[in-house]
This record gives C-alpha cells, structure tokens and sequence, in this order.
C-alpha cells in the first residue's frame, strides 16, 4: 500500500513537470493582476531546471493587520457543488469559529464545479468572491481576469503541501491562481467482479472478449472529447492534443502516424458491439447499476453509486491497454483535479483568500475525502489508510502515471466530439477514416478569431 | 379562391354560439344513414380516444413517475416499481440546502402575479391606445412595435442584464417582474384585435354622457373586453413559471433560495445529479402543473372566445 | 365597423413629408415667435410663464435643468470615451502584507457602450421634446393672439384624461419597451460593430470599435471559424425549414383536431378538448426535458421499441444501421429533426386546436349552408370555404408564427442541448449542429464561447430576415385589405 502512495506521489511530480513544461511555453498573457511578490516570470527554459513553483509563505503579522482593518460585516459568497453544500456549511462554521472577533455573513450557493467558468464570466464581477471549480477552465477563467494570483499563503504552504501535479494544475505562466481542493477529477476503469478478472481488465481486446462471452456490454463515452483522449493520446505514440503557445489555439496532430490506426481500431471494437459508445454520464452509470455494462470508464464521483449497486463485485482500476495497427497502447487520460478560486473583484480579497485556503487545509480535506469520498489533494490527507484502501482513489492513482494534465483550448471539444460521435456510430457512411481525423484536426487546430 | 373570399365577404355578421359550428355538420351529416352515422361515430370516438392517449402518455409518465421509488430514471420500465409520496415529501418537507422547491415555488408565485398584474395593466393601456384612441404617429408606432418584437430576445438578454444590474436590480425579485412586464406592452396585438370589434358607437354613446376617456376605459371597455383580459392573466402568469433562461442569468448569485421553480427544476437535472433527482423533479413539475391544468381548464372558454377574436381581427 | 386602414396607402411619402413638416413647423415657431416663445429657445418653460401657464413653465424649465444636469453628470463621461469604449486596462494589487486588493480606475468598454447608447437615447428624445415644445409654445402664443382660450393647469391635467389619454396610457409601457427592448437592441447593434469576444471581455480586458469587420468575416470564406460560411447556410436552411413545418403542421393540425372534436358523432366534446388542454398547462420546459428522456438512445420508448421488434424491423427495412441497436431518435440528424418537428407538434397543436376552435366558430355559417343546399359534400364545404375563410382571419397570426418559430428558442434548446452531437465535421468546427436555429446557436455562441460580435450578427441578420419577411407577407396577404371583409 504504501508503494503505491509513493507511486502516486511520483506520477504527480511527473505530471506537474509536463504541465510546468507547457505552462512555460506560454507567453506571459497580460497579467490582470501585478503583484509585488510575483513568482519569477515565465522563461523559455527547458522543463528539467524548472522548479515546482511556489507560494510565498506571508509573515504572520498580515492576518492580524487583515483583522484589525476589518471593522464592518465580512459579506462573502461562496460557489461549491450541489452535493458539497451540507460538507461546505460545516467548513465555512469552521472557518467563522476561527475568527471569533469578526463579523461574518458568509452565504453559500450551488454552482456545479464544470460550469463555474460559465456562470463567472458572463459577468466576473457578481460572481461569488469564492468558487470550486474543475482545473480545465483555469485558463479562461485566467485570461478573463477571474481569478485572483496566489501571491501568498497565510495558514498552510498552497504549493508544498498539495501534490505536485495539483498545484501545476492551478499554475497559470508561472504563477498559482487557485487553491487545490481534490485530485481526483480524472477518469478510470469501474468494472463488474464478477464478469472480469484482475487479468482480463489489463487489456481492453482481452475484456471485449469476456464480456462478449457473457453477452454484455462494456460502455464508453465515445462522444465525449475528454474521454476520447484517453485513446488519441495513449503512451507511446507521439499523438497530443494540448494548447499552443499562445494560450488559446491548440496543437493537436492525432491525423498523423498511429492516429489512423487507432480510429479504425475504435471502429473495428464498436463494430464487435460489446464495446458501446455510452449516451452520457447519468446512462453509463445506470447501465453499470442495471448490469447491462460490465465495465465503463467514469470518475469517482459516481463512485458510491456504483459500488452500492454493485457489492461485492466492485471494481476500479487504471484503464486498460488495446491494440491499434498491430501494436498494444495503454490508454492515457486526463488528470483532473477540482480547485478554489478567489475573485479578484470580491470587496473582501483578503478574506475570501483566508477561507479559500481553509476549505482546502488539511483537515478540510480530509473531511471532504470522509464525506464524500473525494480523493485529496493534500499530501498528508492522501497518504491516509483510510485514503488509501478507497478503490477508485486507488484506480485514479495507479492511472495518474498515464495521464495528461488538461491543458486545451475551447476549439478542442466540439470536433473531437463530433468525431468521436462518428466513431461511435461505426462510421456509417464509411468515410476515410483519415479524412474524418483531417477534418477534426482542421477544427480543433483551428484559429480563434481576434480582430 | 378570391370568388370565394368575396361571397363569404358578403355575408352578414350573424352572432353564433359555441355549436354552430356542430348544428351545420350535424345538418349535414344528417343526410346520410343511420348506420353510417354510427361507424363514423365510433371511427372518430377511437381516433379521439388515440390521439388523446397519445397526447397524455407523457403526461401520464410525469404523473407515475412523480410517485416512483427509483429516484432516478427507470430505462425499462413505464410504470415504477415500487410506488412512494416520498418525492413529494422530499421536495416539501425535507429540503436540502439546495432543493427548496416551497421557496421557489412562493417566490415564482409573487413574481407571477406582480407580473401578471403589470403585464396586463400594461397590455390593455396600449391596445385601448392603439385601438380606441387616434392621434398622430399611431401607425407608425405599431408597425414600430411590431418589427420591435421581432428580435430575439436571447441575444439582448445580455444588454438587459447590464442595464438591470446598473439599477441594482439583479438578483432581486423586483428585477425579476421588471424584465417580464415591462416590455409586455409590446404584446398588444391579440387584445388590440379584440378591442378593434367592439364597436365604436357603445363608447361615443359614453362620451356624449359626458364620460371622460379613464371611465370609457374602465366602465365601458373592461366589461366589455372580460374574456380577453382572462386570457391575458393567464397568459402572463404562465410566462414565469416556464422562463428558465433569462431567470438563470438574473438571479446568478447562486443562492437557491431565491430561485424561481424553472431554474431549480432545470438545476435539479444536471448531469452529475439526474441519477437522484429525475422523480422529484416529475413530482416538482407536476405540482406546477396541477394549479395550471385546472385553471386553463376552468378558463378554456374565456380561452377560446378571446383567442378567436384577438388572433383574428389582429 | 371600424375604418381604420383607409390612409394605408403611400404611408411612406406621408412620412417623409411629416418628418419634413416636422423641422418647418420649428423653423416657422422660432421665425414667427415673440419674445416669449424665442425665450423658450433658452429657457424652456418661458413661453408658458409669459402666459401665465405658471405650473406648466416651471415644469418645463425643471425637465429642462434635470436633462443638462444628468447630461453634465451622466453622459458627459461616458460618451467622451465612447469614440475608443475606454483606453484603461484594468490593474488590480495585491498587497500581502494588508491583505488589501487595489484596483485603479479602469474603463469597461461594456458599460461604457451601454451607457452612452443610454446617453445618446436620452438626447435623441431631448431634442424631441425641445423642438415639440418649441411649436407647443408658438401654439399657444397662437391661441392667445387669436383671443382663444389658453388652457389652465388643471385644464392640461384633465386633457391627459380626454384628447391626450393616449399619452397617459403609453408613457408608462413606452418607458418599459425602451428600456427591455429598445435599448438592448441598440447595444447590440452596437456591439456587431466592435470586437467584443472571449479576448477582448470586459472588465479585464477592453474592446474596441472595428466596422465592417464581422460582417465581412461572415460573409467571406474565412470567416470567425474556418467553416462558418458552411455553417451559417446550414444552420439557416434548417431554421427556414423548421419555421415552414412547425407552423404549417400546428396550423393544419390544430384546424383537423377542433373540426374533429366539434363534428358530428363526437360524445362529450369539452372533455376531448380538456384533455389535450391538459397536455399543454404543464410548463413547456419540463414536458420538453421530459419527453428529451422520453426518447432517449437508451430511455424507455427505445427499451419498448426493442422488445416489440420494432427496432429490428427499422433495422431491416434500412433505416437503421446495421450496429445500431437502438433507434437514434435525438441523437441522429434526420431522425432528430423529424422528432423535433413531431414533438413540437405534440406541444403546439392544443394550443392551435383553442384557436381554430374560436375561428369556426365564427365561421360564415350561411355559406356553409347554402353551399350544402346547393349539393356540396362535406369535403367540398370544408376545403372550398371552411379553409379559405381560416385561412384569411388567421393569416396575420400565421406570419407572427413563423417569426416567432424562427425564434423558436425552447423546443430546440430544450430538446437537443446535451443530447444531440453532430457527425458532420464542418459544422462541429463552427460549434454548430444539425438541428441548431439560428438563435440557439448564437445562444451557444455567447453563453459558452462568448462570441459577442459575431452573435450580434448574426442576430442581426436573422432580424432583418423576420422583418423582410413579415413586412413582404403582410403586405401580400393585406393587399385590397381582404381581412377587413371579416371584420364585422
């Protein structure tokens, strides 16, 4: 067990490094915020002399001044997740008790983790002063001046005391702009103990086999860009799709190589029909609990709903491998975590950074873990028995040193949907199957305009 | 086609009750036998009867649905298997920090009926103007509002966000019944229509008695106009209940107490939550719709004559 | 009985002559006025105060001073930005050791636009009001030579009642219109015209005026994305497509539904129609999202349809695919569109069949009759007179259909967001799909691209086709003022 925790402290030191690499290349993008304790600036260096980055340590004293400068009502409103919100009431308790001298008014609103991008942009400025949500918009949410730097950390060190890969995922050109929360956002393998056994999960060739042998069905999201990844950017075959260097375009060239192969190969598993393209989260799941899919790649969030349906027969492991050309791939996948982001346009910036950080200490954490079962981001919360020993913290572990940080731009979605959506279909009109990865790479490369 | 027009054209205004209609195809079915009558009978009694089944299989799916044990939703089944008032309980009794649906459902009732009491206001003030008054740019000003109503709304839903909150009225209930009535004045033409047939001589019979234009308004024209004034209550109360788009982007504060019953039914069935959620949001809908059926029901006749003259004469 | 379209004709040259009319009537009022009205020219109540309409002269004169004071405090500093919306970027500090944010003091083009539209609105209508009270003032000063009566105060007050109850009546919805619609759609209009988008998003960012530029993008091949002129014609056929059927279908259908439930034979005709009422009191965005997992790949009238064979008989005529193993019925294009019409017309035929059964109502019943007399079958009576006269009362509802299914935002967003994914790769590029209306893909344009300019143009351009097409359409169907014929 605990080789496996160091494992999955490596696989994120590992991950961070990638994502360091990238946010690196990036050009500075017209900082919203100029900070006097700026981390040092964005440099073209290579990825191996590059240090994790790091949140100043503030000297004490600034939350004694913060205290005594506060004389009225602290107003603040905090987004979390609708299944978050009796865990967040708790914690925001927690975090008045700590401060006993202050006023606080703190309201708590329901704000879905993968929309906050959505409801904070189309106005920055009414949005709530703190709001949970998941790595991937951490770009936009950036270039629209939504989040505000962590230029310091007053209660716990934000950058040494969560995983490495977490903070990466909150590091924007260099500079931390949230508050990692879980790591636990990426996708792996649910299956039904009692169809697969522990060898048959390790190769997806392997499972389509067993479960046709059982007559059932193993279910994918097909037409769902960020689970198609999974496949395109396996390990070892040079194929990626990640945002360029000038922050809002992508580079993406699953066209070339391997790429054409690894299309037909999806074509020829859903072909067999055990292999099924899987209408969306709330179906995979159902069918999953119904046990007319043996297997599905999902998050931990439909983590207790599978395994109470299941019992005893639950399973969770990394994703598997699968042949493409000839040649075996393991499947690669996005590594997601869930994040905090204070709003730079909160009248109250100090506070909602102070409860920003509370809500993602160690013992929040852990309560979050413990109530819910979302895997921590927290070093010393993840490295818990208890932690430990859950089985889809464990798969999302073991898959984390094949995944990708979700580094993409908003034109990757819909022609990788699309194309996944085809895929899933059996390619029913048969076109070249390189001129359907030509056209979702025209769209996905495609330039975003900008007069 | 036109000769046509033209004979029915000449034909003169007859007051015709709700069965004229059904008198002349009964006077002309009469013709035929007995025995035809009564396999064209039963012929249309069963298209009614399949067309009505039909229109009410997803209505009925709501209704079971309401009270199924499956929070989620059942893929294979119609009916549920196992049956409970536990959604509704859910949804009343025991709300979580989110679903508040009694919030909801009382701050949707006072936003509907301020809206509807404005919208209302508002629409008969502008088709008495449009229709029983004349002045000059009166054209002008309803061809106006007619191009006017065409664009669409969603795009300026954006532009009436910031001219709402530059008041301060987002995320406000006031803001609310603001952005529904207060364009409505734009929603003239059927009440218009239906003014334009009242004629004109029962107001100028009130005007040589000395009556000012407010008490035409008032004395001779509203009881006059009472079918279509009932329409126009329900139709603007309705409108709140069912507008989830521009309520979202109003009322963002993501507090769920201050919701309307459209934005936290829509909530309710985000992906990450259908799985827990779909019957009591059946059970939510269904009690939005019961307090509505029954109106309409009641109101259909009021419905109908008003509907005709105003769609007609519009 | 009323004659209301007798000054139809050459309304056009009739206004162009009362705009001119309009400027020399003000000219002839400052050229002919005395002291007191050339005073008005400055102070605008003194026309009034010269003839002793005190209350009405402070009035104006206040309304004057209130106008050049939020003129002064209100317009004047956003509209001397509105030539660039704004030169300062926002800059926002953070100060670790107080923990306070400062933020300097930053232009946002957004409400920089919004409020000098306000502004130039505000003046547009001063100007109005000035050259009206100008002629206002030299009419009085008419009156007063002519030895007429000049009206007291509270004569004014009681005309609002009497000749002037319009203007009592419409200032109050007027104000609501300007505000929830005219305003939006100059800001709007505006915004087609600058580069406002994801890059250039207010408050951190400014944006700025562009011209032709969007418009221009649209229209070449270029375009905001690669396949954008692919997609926009895509996207407007189907629209087009869409608004023909989902009018026609509820129009015909709800005519075919009253007529059967009102015809002979029929038991109980009120529970008939109070039943399919029913089907439409429940709000239409949860029996929409209902009926979407109603007909879902894997919902409940798929699992029906397979275990009746129907979906291996749609299998083996050809209409489903060989893998496919349930039908795509929103999820396929063609087989989604279909439904999408279908189910609109299971929303709106009620709707439709209430209408209808208003209109027949109504029907010229002597017709009717004395074309039964003279041997018509019951077919003949309904197509040569029953359907004729429906369709010249319910014409003008007709078109504010059409419009109004063009902007049909519900029934497609409702039905086909998260569910529907295109398979044709062009219009994925473009962030649109097969059975996307004009309006619900600039939905999607600016909720989750923030595409504001290009939204804008789109708007606009699905505006001016509304509007061609109703001023076109009316102007066919009112031709020799056919309507008025029924309107008895």
């Amino acid at each position: 067990m605990k080789k496996r925790a160091i494992a999955l402290v490596m696989a994120m030191m590992m991950t961070a490094s990638l994502a360091g690499c990238e946010g690196k290349t990036q050009p500075a993008q017209e900082p919203v915020a100029t900070e006097p304790t700026a981390a040092p600036e964005a440099n073209n260096g290579t990825p191996e002399e590059e240090p994790v980055v790091e949140v100043a340590k503030a000297d004490d004293s600034a939350v004694g001044n913060l205290i005594s400068a506060t004389t009225g009502t602290v107003k603040l409103t905090v987004w979390a997740s609708e299944e978050d919100q009796d865990l967040t009431k708790g914690l925001i308790d927690g975090f008045k008790a700590q401060y006993p001298d202050v006023t606080f008014d703190i309201q708590l609103g329901a704000c879905s983790e993968s929309v906050t991008k959505d409801n904070v942009l189309a106005d920055p400025t009414a949005a709530a002063d703190v709001f949970a949500f998941a790595d991937d918009q951490i770009n936009e949410l950036v270039n629209a001046g939504a989040l505000q730097e962590v230029a310091a950390a007053y209660t716990y060190d934000v950058s040494k005391e969560n995983v490495a890969g977490s903070v990466a995922a909150a590091t924007v050109n260099g500079k931390v702009y949230a508050y990692p929360m879980t790591a636990d956002n990426g996708y792996f393998l649910y299956y039904n103990k009692s169809v697969f056994s522990d060898d048959d999960i390790k190769s997806l060739d392997k499972m389509i086999e067993v479960a046709g042998a059982a007559n059932t069905q193993i279910g994918f999201e097909l037409a769902n860009a960020w689970y198609l990844f999974g496949f395109f950017s396996a390990q070892g075959t040079d194929l990626y799709a990640r945002l360029s260097s000038d922050g809002v375009t992508n580079e993406c060239n699953w066209n070339e190589g391997v790429g054409v192969d690894i299309a037909n190969a999806l074509i020829g598993y859903v072909d067999t029909g055990v292999f099924v393209k899987a209408a969306d989260d709330a179906s995979a799941v159902s069918n999953m609990k119904d046990g007319k899919y043996a297997a599905i790649v999902n998050g931990t969030w439909s983590a207790a709903a599978i395994s109470e349906a299941l019992g005893a027969d639950y399973g969770a492991a990394k994703l598997p491998t699968f042949t493409a050309g000839g040649k075996e791939y393991q499947m690669s996948s996005f590594a997601g975590y869930k994040l905090i982001g204070v709003n730079p346009h909160s009248e109250f910036v100090g506070w909602s950074m102070l409860l920003a950080e509370y809500l993602t200490n160690e013992e929040s954490q852990v309560a979050r873990f413990e109530a819910r079962g979302l895997g921590p981001a927290n070093i010393k919360a993840a490295a818990s028995e208890a932690v430990k020993s859950d089985p889809a913290i464990a798969a999302i572990a073991a898959q984390a040193e094949y995944a990708t940080p979700q580094r993409i731009g908003g034109n990757f979605w819909d022609p990788a949907k699309s194309l996944g959506e085809i895929i899933g279909n059996g390619n029913p009109d048969k076109t070249d199957v390189k001129t359907l990865l030509d056209n979702a790479v025209e769209g996905i490369n495609a330039p975003v305009a900008s007069n | 086609m036109m000769d046509e027009n033209k004979n029915i054209a000449e034909s003169p205004a007859k007051e015709t009750s709700s069965k004229g209609i059904r008198v002349v195809y009964e006077n002309r079915r009469s013709m035929g036998k007995k025995q035809k009558n009564l396999i064209g009978s039963i012929f249309k009694n069963g298209l009614l009867t399949v067309l009505t089944v039909i229109w009410l299989i997803p209505i009925l799916w709501l209704v079971v649905t309401a009270f199924s044990a499956n929070p989620g939703i059942s893929y294979t089944r119609f009916f549920p298997e196992r049956w409970t008032l536990a959604n509704f309980k859910r949804i009343f009794f025991a709300p979580d920090s989110v679903l508040q649906y009694g919030r909801w459902f009382w701050n949707t009732l006072v936003i509907a009926i301020f809206s509807c009491a404005i919208s209302t206001a508002f629409i008969l003030m502008v088709s008495y103007a449009f229709s029983c008054t004349r002045f000059p740019g009166r054209q002008g000003m309803i061809r106006f509002s007619m191009i006017l109503g065409m664009f669409p709304g969603v795009l300026s839903m954006i532009a009436v966000y910031f001219i709402m909150k530059s008041i301060g009225l987002t995320n406000s209930h006031i803001g609310m019944i603001v952005v529904y009535s207060a364009g409505s004045g734009l929603g003239y033409l059927i009440v218009k229509g239906f003014m334009d047939t009242i004629p004109v001589s029962m107001r100028e019979a009130a005007r040589l008695e000395g009556a000012n234009e407010l008490q035409i308004f008032f004395k001779v024209m509203m009881p006059l106009c009472k079918p279509i004034v009932v329409y126009q209550i329900i139709s603007s109360f309705l409108a709140p209940w069912s507008d989830f788009v521009f309520a979202r982007l109003m009322l963002n504060s993501g507090i769920s107490k201050d919701w309307t019953v459209a934005i936290g039914l829509y909530n309710m069935l985000d992906k990450t939550l259908i799985h827990n959620n779909f019957s009591a949001f059946c059970a939510g809908g269904l009690i939005i719709s019961l307090p509505i059926s029954v109106l309409f029901v009641i109101m259909q006749k009021y419905y109908v004559e008003s509907v005709t003259s105003g769609s007609t004469k519009g | 009985m009323r004659i209301e379209r007798r000054k139809k004709k050459g309304s056009g040259g009739e206004a162009l002559r009362g705009f001119k009319n309009y400027f020399t009537d003000f000219g002839s009022a400052v050229k002919n006025g005395d002291l007191g009205t050339k005073a008005s020219l400055l102070v605008m109540g003194a026309g009034f105060l010269a003839r002793k309409q005190i209350i009405k002269g402070i009035l104006v004169t206040l309304v004057e001073l209130m106008y050049f004071l939020a003129f002064a405090l209100y317009s004047v500093p956003y509209l001397s930005k509105f030539g660039t919306l704004g030169t300062v970027k926002m800059e926002q500090s953070f100060d670790p050791i107080t923990m306070q944010q400062t933020t300097n003091d930053y232009d946002n083009s957004f409400l920089i636009l919004i409020h000098s539209m306000i502004s130039l609105f505000l003046l547009v209508v001063f100007v109005m009001y000035y050259i009206h009270n100008m002629k206002a003032v030299y009419e009085v000063q008419k009156n007063a030579q002519a030895g007429k009566h000049v009206n007291s105060f509270r004569e004014d007050l009681r005309d609002m009642l009497g000749k002037k109850f319009h203007v009592t009546l419409l200032t109050l919805p007027s104000i609501g219109v300007v505000m929830m619609n005219i305003l939006p759609i100059l800001v709007l209009v505006a915004i087609a015209f600058t580069n406002y988008d994801q890059s250039h998003m207010p408050p951190a960012s400014l944006f700025t005026w562009v011209g032709f530029e969007n418009f221009k993008a649209l229209f070449s091949s270029g375009g905001m994305t690669i396949t954008f002129g692919y997609a926009f014609g895509k996207v407007l056929s189907w629209t087009l497509i869409w608004a023909v059927f989902a009018t026609f279908t509820n129009f015909i259908g709800g005519i075919l539904l009253a007529v059967l439930i009102n015809s002979k034979g029929v038991k109980f005709p009120k529970m008939w129609r109070s039943l399919f009422v029913v089907a439409i009191a429940v709000p239409q965005f949860v029996t929409l999202i209902l009926v979407r997992n109603f007909f879902r790949d894997d919902g409940i009238v798929n699992t029906l349809c397979a275990n009746a064979g129907i979906t291996d008989f749609l299998k083996n005529i050809g209409l489903l695919g060989a893998n496919m193993n349930y039908i795509p019925f929103l999820t396929s294009k063609g087989w989604a569109n279909v439904m999408i019409i279908l189910i609109n017309i299971w929303v709106g035929v009620p709707y439709q069949m209430l209408i209808a059964t208003g209109v027949l109502m109504n029907a010229p019943l002597d017709q009717v009759e004395s074309a039964r007399i003279d041997g018509a079958s019951s077919s003949q009576v309904f197509w040569k007179i029953t359907i004729p006269y429906i369709l010249v009362v319910q014409g003008p509802a007709l078109i504010t259909d059409f419009v109004r299914n063009i902007n049909n935002f519900n029934v497609i967003y409702l039905l086909t967001q998260d569910v529907y994914t295109t398979t044709d790769q062009m219009l994925a590029n473009s962030n649109a799909k097969e059975v996307d209306l004009l309006v619900t893909w600039l939905f999607r344009l600016t909720n989750e691209y923030y595409n504001y300019k290009m939204a804008s143009v789109i708007g606009i351009i699905v505006f001016i086709i509304c509007v061609v097409f109703t001023l076109v359409s009316y102007s066919r169907l009112m031709a020799g003022g056919r309507e008025e014929d029924y309107q008895i």
